[in-house]
């Protein structure tokens, strides 16, 4: 089988993975490698489905030895299976590479055999790429269930990011669709991950503080290398003068030596993990809830959410004609943002009173709906964590009121000019104590409002348009 | 200010070329004259520094002065214009650097990240990029906006990056914003081809001059690779060799066709199916813009990119 054969079978098997980011981890150029890491990734392109691309995701190999009752892959599917090559997926991953095509490779695979052999291939075809062609881009690798710690240990020296997939929300749920896999599998290596990662930082904050206490020292008896330059013969090369932390973790002077030469060098872009959603019948509570705990427990980057694609006819599953739950993916990934970058806790969004998300309206709307006692919000002396509170202000708005209101008296207008939703927040804030009267604070108004407005973008006119005309015929 | 007389009646001033000191005279004499000026410039950094720094010269109150795009100024009634001459040119370039200088210090007056009253040389803070972003803008209005900016921050020092509220400082903002997002465009979807010199190449088209502004980025991302990159429609290309780095160049009609009539290497047009083929595969059903509600794909990828995009050409589909 050529490799466009093996390409296309084993794209089409890795689609259903959600995570597809090449962020976490700032690298910069090494002579004579391959690449850079960006820290907030790169896209670079979309699937018709919008889906981001940027790196090569594809299987090592989709013949699998599992049988999971959602996967188009499972032993039991009757589909075409494919296995690349350790050097041929490497040299593709890294041709693709310097036509700008990806920012790295997204490595996962179907249980060939056992998991550790699968993840042994895998380790292989990542040696290829870092030391033999000298490849210093991005690598997700998928962690399989059930896989030795060494090799575990190996991967992530080799990868940037590592990911163990949940799956499904419970163990309940794992255990009817996945009666290959158990719980602990799973969790036994995201602790793994987190551990070594953990270990990893201590180590590294004790090295520079000594490199720091050397540095200062220097400096007082004149010494010709201190500061920076010595934190760069770090980066040059282990040293008797300079602490070696561990030298199999921290080898200084090879990828990702970062500013001070001592980084990361076990999954430096962390860890995620992917759940999928509306498979099994767990609610929004059980998810967030899960959710805020796998970042708590295991220091998580990402928690994904794939919206399940039935594929399948499983009296275990939805029905396919099931439509896919994009409306509810949606909101779990808002609500995952506003845990995560609004400081909102997930007993706020969700409870096992009101256990779904609102599909109408988003997450932040819907809280500040049923919170209307702590609104208007002043805008010239709120402080931020309650501007984040606003709808129509986020992050960056925030910042920028706080910076803004320094200076003078801020108006609506001014705001418009800043580029805060003034149409969402306005119904929230006051201004030097003036309310825009159009907006007053009402429940149902604003309700009714916001959804209007949501069925009345100018893409939905059109899609509705296109019904009434097609209902004639 | 220093003066010289040469021969030929033009009155060189003291760090100007006589092109240079020929605009600045135009400019006096209008002003002399009651009347208003616009002075038309090159779309580049160094173009509006250069006309924002000869109106100081000329003690031009601001209101009397204005700055155009020299490609499209239309001047007003009773407006004298002034033409910039080449922005590359030493004194220009070095009359550019002076107001560069002179605002970071201004800007640096005040903020507490400031060393010695300049800028630190690895400050996180984006005050001049600010500016560097927003002169690479094709929009017509932008040397005017980056004039009133400058006077602006020239007035005010460090508070102007308070100063959101400000149209001044929004509409410089709005412009930054839009290069920074061309830079990403240009970062995300520029395409290379592989030739048979071993070397890649690519032309991309963006709505701003982003070239000069990534090429940093690609010459690190291909560190080990001999590429170019070319901009046509800014006349701009890049070229990087492994170990010597980059230089961002003028872009010729002659070179732009010495670059394209390169032969593709062997491997090329497998390449290109295979990341067609591979692009094509990842599409999920149920998951498109009719069941979403809205096209996704195109708001993250607009469709003018769409024609430089190999996953997109259907020359590339499996035969």
């Amino acid at each position: 089988m050529d490799t466009l054969t093996k390409l296309g079978i084993l794209a089409e098997a890795a689609r259903f993975d959600a995570a597809c980011t090449s962020s976490g981890v700032q690298r910069s150029a090494v002579p004579g490698m391959l690449g850079i890491a960006s820290r907030g990734g790169i896209c670079h392109s979309f699937t018709a489905d919008g889906r981001c691309v940027t790196l090569l995701k594809v299987l090592m190999s989709n013949a699998c030895s599992y049988d999971c009752a959602y996967c188009v892959n499972r032993r039991s599917a009757s589909c075409p299976r494919a296995t690349f090559t350790p050097r041929e997926l490497a040299e593709l991953t890294v041709d693709f590479y310097k036509r700008n095509y990806i920012e790295g490779l997204f490595l996962s695979s179907g249980v060939l055999g056992t998991p550790d052999n699968t993840t042994e291939h895998m380790i292989e075809c990542l040696r290829i790429l870092r030391q033999e062609l000298r490849f210093n881009g991005y690598v997700h690798a998928k962690v399989i269930p059930q896989t030795s710690p060494e090799l575990v240990d190996q991967l992530g020296r080799l990868a940037d990011r590592l990911s163990v997939n949940l799956e499904l929300p419970s163990a309940r749920s794992l255990q009817l669709l996945c009666p290959d896999k158990d719980a602990k599998g799973i969790t036994h290596p995201m602790a793994q991950i987190a551990r070594t990662r953990s270990q990893e930082e201590r180590l590294l904050k004790e090295a520079r503080g000594k490199c720091r206490k050397r540095s200062a020292l220097s400096a007082s008896s004149d010494a010709p290398l201190a500061g920076q330059a010595q934190f760069a013969s770090v980066a040059d090369g282990p040293s008797h003068d300079v602490p070696t932390v561990g030298a199999a973790q921290i080898a200084a002077a090879s990828i990702g030596a970062g500013t001070r030469g001592l980084s990361r060098r076990f999954a430096p872009a962390g860890q995620s993990t992917q759940l999928i959603i509306g498979a099994t019948p767990e609610d929004d509570n059980h998810i967030l809830k899960l959710s805020k705990s796998l970042y708590r427990t295991y220091g998580m980057k990402r928690v994904f959410f794939s919206a399940y694609v039935p594929m399948m006819d499983d009296q275990r599953l939805p029905s396919s004609a099931t439509p896919v739950p994009l409306r509810r993916e949606h909101r779990l990934y808002q609500a995952d943002w506003l845990m995560r970058f609004y400081s909102f806790d997930a007993d706020e969004l969700v409870s096992p009173e009101a256990p779904w998300l609102d599909l109408e309206l988003d997450p932040k709307m819907a809280w500040a709906l049923s919170h209307l006692d702590q609104f208007p919000v002043e805008i010239m002396d709120a402080p931020r964590k309650t501007l984040l509170r606003v709808p129509g202000i986020g992050p960056a708005g925030a910042r920028k009121i706080i910076s803004a209101r320094k200076t003078g008296m801020l108006t609506m207008e001014d705001l418009a000019r800043m580029r805060i939703v003034v149409s969402r927040a306005r119904y929230f804030i006051t201004c030097n104590g003036q309310r825009d009267p159009g907006a007053p604070l009402d429940y149902e108004l604003i309700r009714g409002r916001m959804v209007a407005d949501a069925q009345s973008t100018a893409y939905n006119r059109r899609q509705n348009a296109n019904s009434s005309q097609l209902s004639l015929f | 200010m220093a003066e010289a007389e040469l021969p030929h009646g033009i009155t060189v001033r003291a760090g100007l070329g006589a092109q240079l000191s020929q605009a600045l005279d135009a400019i006096e004499k209008a002003l002399a004259a009651g009347l208003p000026v616009a002075i038309a410039c090159e779309r580049s950094l160094e173009g509006v520094l250069s006309a924002v720094g000869l109106g100081y010269l000329a003690h031009a109150p601001e209101g009397r002065v204005r700055l155009c795009p020299i490609d499209q100024c239309q001047p007003r009634l009773t407006e004298a214009l002034v033409q910039m001459p080449d922005a590359l040119q030493d004194d220009s370039t070095a009359l550019a650097q002076r107001v560069y200088r002179g605002f970071r210090r201004k800007l640096a007056q005040g903020c507490g990240r400031s060393v010695n009253g300049d800028c630190r040389r690895c400050c996180p803070g984006h005050c001049m990029r600010k500016v560097v972003l927003a002169c690479a803008n094709d929009d017509p209005q932008m040397p005017e906006a980056l004039h009133r900016y400058l006077r602006l921050g020239f007035s005010v020092g460090h508070d102007i990056e308070s100063m959101h509220q400000d149209p001044r400082v929004a509409q410089v903002e709005q412009l930054e914003r839009y290069v920074s997002n061309e830079c990403e465009h240009t970062r995300q979807f520029v395409r290379f081809s592989h030739y048979a010199d071993g070397s890649y190449g690519a032309v991309f088209r963006p709505q701003a001059n982003t070239l000069p502004l990534c090429a940093s980025y690609f010459s690190r991302r291909m560190g080990t690779e001999r590429f170019y990159l070319a901009d046509p429609v800014h006349g701009v290309s890049v070229l990087h060799e492994p170990g010597r780095g980059h230089v961002v160049m003028r872009l010729d009609p002659t070179l732009m066709a010495q670059l394209q009539q390169r032969e593709l290497a062997a491997d090329e047009h497998l390449m290109r199916t295979m990341w067609k083929r591979f692009y094509d595969g990842l599409e999920l059903q149920g998951r498109g813009r009719l069941q979403r509600g809205y096209d996704l794909r195109t708001s993250w990828m607009p469709q003018r990119f769409w024609v430089g995009l190999t996953e997109l050409d259907p020359r590339n589909d499996v035969q």
